[in-house]
């Protein structure tokens, strides 16, 4: 049977959820991780163990910056906290009652401290033809590696930009995939933009070796890779068949069975919107994102946010992070004091900021591309879920919509099953784009429950009972 | 449009889609092992009920929904197969009317 | 400066109806509001044209409510003949449901001092046992706990926003001028005239008419009008899409021309709070899924809290302020229900002073006591 109150609830166990369980596991704390994925890890980590124990030749393939992950995942699962996997969370109440679906039933908990570490997702990329068949994210494609140890099959394209795009680029490559492309949308004023950054950049020169070593390997494998590509557009019936692009002012086809989109990643922030914390804009990379303290405390009291879901900053400060969130959880509620907080904080503390030293190189060099930001085709579907076109959300403007939520009212986007998560951000960018405003002005779509489908049976059955952990 | 890496994976298990079996490995996601076996879309689009496959892999994109063990709604690409599982492609909305 | 022979203050559908109708008999028109719609009733609202078991009290109301509903299908059938918009308007009658015996005989006694208040006595509601009311639905097994419902072949529903965004359309057909992106901030009265301000502008009209649901108490009261109307909250449910399950409106359940269901609502006394809570959450799937087991399996996909704007005795409130002649008041809970003769017989009244026999009784002074 398990307990209904924890001191700390963590939600997600990717690096940030599992380094903050187990610095509060070591401070006696009770904590509860629930998590969406079979395995803890997350999207950096995923199924790493199953993967080393079942697909031998994808573990070696993936390499250090994957394999690493199991010793994280291995102190985790050595300390005393309650972990459950297969686990969404689809409501949060005020008094921090976290409400989830466990094999088909709902459950709840209370926290005395919870810890949004949900982490991010791919941004989506609406190009037109994106809801074929044969296109998908460029990091979701090496998910897929890590989750199921399978690649494209047939002729591959990436597109996009970003350190993710070369990095599933590169593994693709290493695993002998058919890539004829990578197509860089990346605009060069970005390196004029990003080149006042590098000196700092190079303080943390591990990173920019690495991405180096990627494109290497592209180029070694003889993959055609061009820059400033425009005008992306997929096509086919039934499936992708060809993509069309721009490159050099000239237009171009090739055929193509499988279309990997890249153009960075974004922060999930449904659960701190559903919460009610306030969120800001952040411009250099076109994203929402909780407003936190140094420790990730949100507006909220007793809510706090580690890892990317706060700003995208990857695994190794997603880590640290998480420590810090684990050591502040433990000095509020009592184990440790201040001192030995603030102490205990400065080793993380300088991990962050090595790590960090590269991001305002990345985050100029890989800007999003404006294409995407508010996609121009009238005809591109934004809305996957509900199906409503760019055109749709700029007439919702002509009509008298103010905002998102207004353009959401009038269109129906994002009201179906992702509720929002695909076509949020290029919605917000048609509608600021349509009234001369800012995204920030223009806000995004308001947090309400479910934040995860729930049927009505689940929600209408009584929850008092416990489950069996 | 998918295929398997590595020629060491876990124990064959068997599942069946739409009433026909389809052999995958032990610790693969129902989506995974669908789209390394031929199958070329998982659901209809709600509206247009045209074919779509998964974006995200990650349980955002809801493009993998499909029915499994007689449960609607299933997210497939977070879903590990199970010997005998028996999965189905869900009714659009958009089919019936 | 802007000059108008009317401004109507409220975008949603009570304003823009009758600013569609004022300018249809000629009149110049300004709109204002901020369409951003924070309490917008509009957007958060069910979408019932709904007669049954309105009027209690008051069968002058309930006579409104019928010849209202009497005028939808024309007056549909124009709007979108007009705007090219469909509003998914359908009339196929409607239920409410009676879980247990308790609710069935306090339904049947409504129904019944309806009925016998009604003018003329042809009040034709009625009472379905579990039965009769399966038959209008076979293909949706009733839950255990339903013993019946009351039926009007009156009921219908549309959706919401398609029905303003056709409204809207039909407005600026007419050359109307429409100013929705900032809130009226004050209304004055001054030599015969109006002046109405928003952070931007000053507008002035011959007649103003407040139809800005809750905006409205503020901007009455200086205009010398005291208006009772207060928030109630109501959640909203929502599922996935389905295929085609329920032909009817229920009061509490209805599928959209898209295949959601929405699942309603609740009445609560919480001011302006606009937030779901998990306790009327939880009541209303309880209460669809006890009507429909069938519905049981559907996913919810959203939920929101949205405000009614009540007078004490829930029905409309048309009124004109004697101290500033010249600004109206329109308010109804039944905003949508109305539309066709807040179109097409309000503006008459608003212009000419000509108002619908026994419309005094919808006047402000019916508080009085």
């Amino acid at each position: 049977m398990m307990e209904k109150t924890f001191d700390l609830v963590i939600i997600g166990a990717g690096p940030a959820g599992m380094a903050a369980a187990v610095e509060a596991a070591g401070h006696k704390l009770s904590v509860l991780v629930l998590d969406e994925q079979p395995e803890a890890g997350g999207q950096i980590y995923r199924s790493v163990n199953t993967t080393e124990r079942l697909r031998p030749e994808t573990y070696a393939l993936l390499g250090d910056d994957y394999q690493n992950g199991k010793k994280l995942q291995l102190s985790f699962h050595q300390t005393s906290v309650t972990y459950l996997s297969g686990t969404v969370v689809w409501l949060v109440e005020s008094d921090r009652t976290v409400h989830f679906l466990r094999n088909g039933s709902t459950n709840q908990v209370t926290a005395s401290r919870l810890l949004v570490a949900t982490g991010a997702q791919e941004r989506p990329v609406p190009i037109p033809g994106w809801t074929l068949p044969g296109v998908m994210g460029a990091a979701a494609a090496d998910v897929l590696m890590k989750s199921s140890g399978v690649i494209p099959s047939g002729k591959i394209v990436l597109a996009g930009n970003g350190p993710l795009l070369w990095l599933t680029a590169s593994r693709l490559a290493e695993a002998k995939a058919e890539i004829l492309a990578v197509l860089e949308t990346i605009n060069y004023s970005n390196y004029l933009r990003a080149l006042p950054c590098l000196p700092q950049a190079l303080l943390a020169n591990e990173f920019l070796l690495k991405g180096l070593r990627m494109k290497s390997v592209v180029r070694k494998a003889g993959i055609e890779v061009l820059s400033g590509v425009t005008n992306l557009h997929a096509e086919g019936e039934e499936h992708l068949q060809k993509l069309h692009y721009t490159h050099q002012g000239k237009p171009r086809i090739i055929d193509v069975d499988t279309l990997l989109l890249h153009e960075g990643v974004v922060p999930n922030i449904q659960l701190s919107s559903q919460l009610g914390c306030e969120h800001d804009w952040y411009e250099l990379q076109y994203y929402w994102h909780p407003v936190l303290d140094e420790w990730g405390n949100t507006s909220i009291d007793g809510v706090a946010v580690a890892g990317d879901v706060g700003i995208v900053a990857g695994a190794p400060v997603a880590e640290a992070s998480g420590h810090l969130a684990g050591l502040d959880t433990a000095y509020r509620l009592d184990r440790i004091s201040k001192k030995q907080r603030d102490d205990a904080a400065k080793f993380f503390r300088k991990k962050i900021k090595h790590n960090n030293a590269i991001r305002p190189f990345l985050e100029r060099l890989y800007s999003p591309n404006p294409e995407i930001l508010t996609p121009k085709e009238d005809s591109t579907l934004i809305c996957r879920c509900e199906e409503i076109t760019a055109g749709q959300i700029r007439k919702s403007v002509e009509l008298g919509a103010l905002d998102l939520n207004g353009a959401k009212a009038y269109t129906r986007c994002g009201m179906g099953q992702c509720q929002g998560r695909m076509c949020g951000l290029a919605a917000a960018g048609i509608v600021a784009d349509t009234l001369g405003k800012s995204p920030r002005e223009v806000g995004f779509y308001r947090g309400r429950p479910p934040v995860k489908p729930v049927t009505l049976a689940q929600l209408a059955k009584d929850e008092n009972e416990t489950i069996v952990s | 449009m998918l295929k398997r890496y590595g020629k060491s994976r876990g124990k064959t298990v068997s599942i069946w889609f739409e009433g026909q079996p389809i052999q995958a490995h032990e610790g693969e996601s129902v989506a995974a092992a669908l789209l390394t076996s031929g199958v070329k879309y998982l659901r209809h689009a709600q509206v247009s009920a045209k074919p779509r496959a998964p974006y995200c892999w990650m349980g955002v994109c809801y493009e993998c929904l499909l029915e499994i063990d007689g449960e609607q709604n299933q997210q497939s690409c977070l879903i590990a197969v199970k010997d005998g599982m028996r999965i189905f492609r869900q009714s659009s909305a958009a089919e019936n009317t | 400066m802007k000059t108008a022979d009317i401004v109507v203050v409220g975008g949603g559908i009570i304003g823009i109806s009758l600013a569609y109708g004022l300018a249809r008999q000629g009149a110049s028109v300004t709109v204002l509001d901020n369409a951003k719609g924070m309490y917008s009733a509009s957007r958060g609202n069910f979408g019932l044209v709904w007669v049954q078991g309105k009027g209690l009290g008051m069968p002058r109301y309930a006579e409104w409510t019928l010849e209202a509903a009497e005028k939808w299908h024309n007056f549909s059938q124009e709007l979108t003949e007009k705007t090219g918009n469909v509003i998914d308007y359908e009339q196929p009658g409607g239920f409410e449901v009676c879980l247990g015996e308790k609710e069935w005989s306090l339904r049947k006694s409504e129904l019944e001092q309806l009925r016998d208040e009604f003018p003329g006595g042809n009040y034709d509601n009625q009472m379905l046992d579990r039965k009769q009311m399966q038959e209008y639905i076979p293909e949706m097994p009733l839950g255990e706990n339903v013993t019946g419902a009351s039926y009007s072949p009156h009921d219908g529903h549309l959706n919401p926003l398609k029905l303003l965004t056709a409204l809207i359309t039909a407005l600026e057909e007419t050359g109307a001028a429409l100013d929705t992106d900032q809130q009226v901030e004050s209304v004055a009265y001054r030599k015969k005239c109006f002046e109405i301000k928003n952070a931007k502008d000053s507008y002035y009209a011959k007649k103003v008419v407040l139809a800005c649901g809750l905006g409205i108490k503020e901007l009455a009261q200086q205009v010398g009008l005291n208006i009772p109307i207060r928030p109630q909250r109501g959640q909203i449910l929502v599922t996935e899409r389905t295929k085609p399950l329920l032909k009817y409106p229920f009061v509490t359940i209805r599928q959209t021309h898209e295949g959601s269901f929405m699942l309603g609502a609740s009445h609560e006394e919480v001011g302006f709070d606009t937030e779901t809570t998990l306790d009327q959450m939880r009541n209303i799937a309880s209460h669809a899924v006890q009507t429909f087991p069938e519905l049981s399996r559907l996913q919810l996909v959203r939920c929101w809290g949205a405000l009614r704007i009540l007078t004490p005795d829930a029905k409309p409130l048309y009124v004109e302020s004697e101290t500033c002649p010249g600004a109206f008041v329109v308010t109804s809970h039944s905003g949508i229900t109305l539309t066709p003769l807040h179109v097409n017989l309000l503006p008459k009244w608003i212009l000419e002073g000509d108002a619908p026999g026994g419309f005094e009784q919808f006047h402000l002074k019916r508080f009085d006591a």
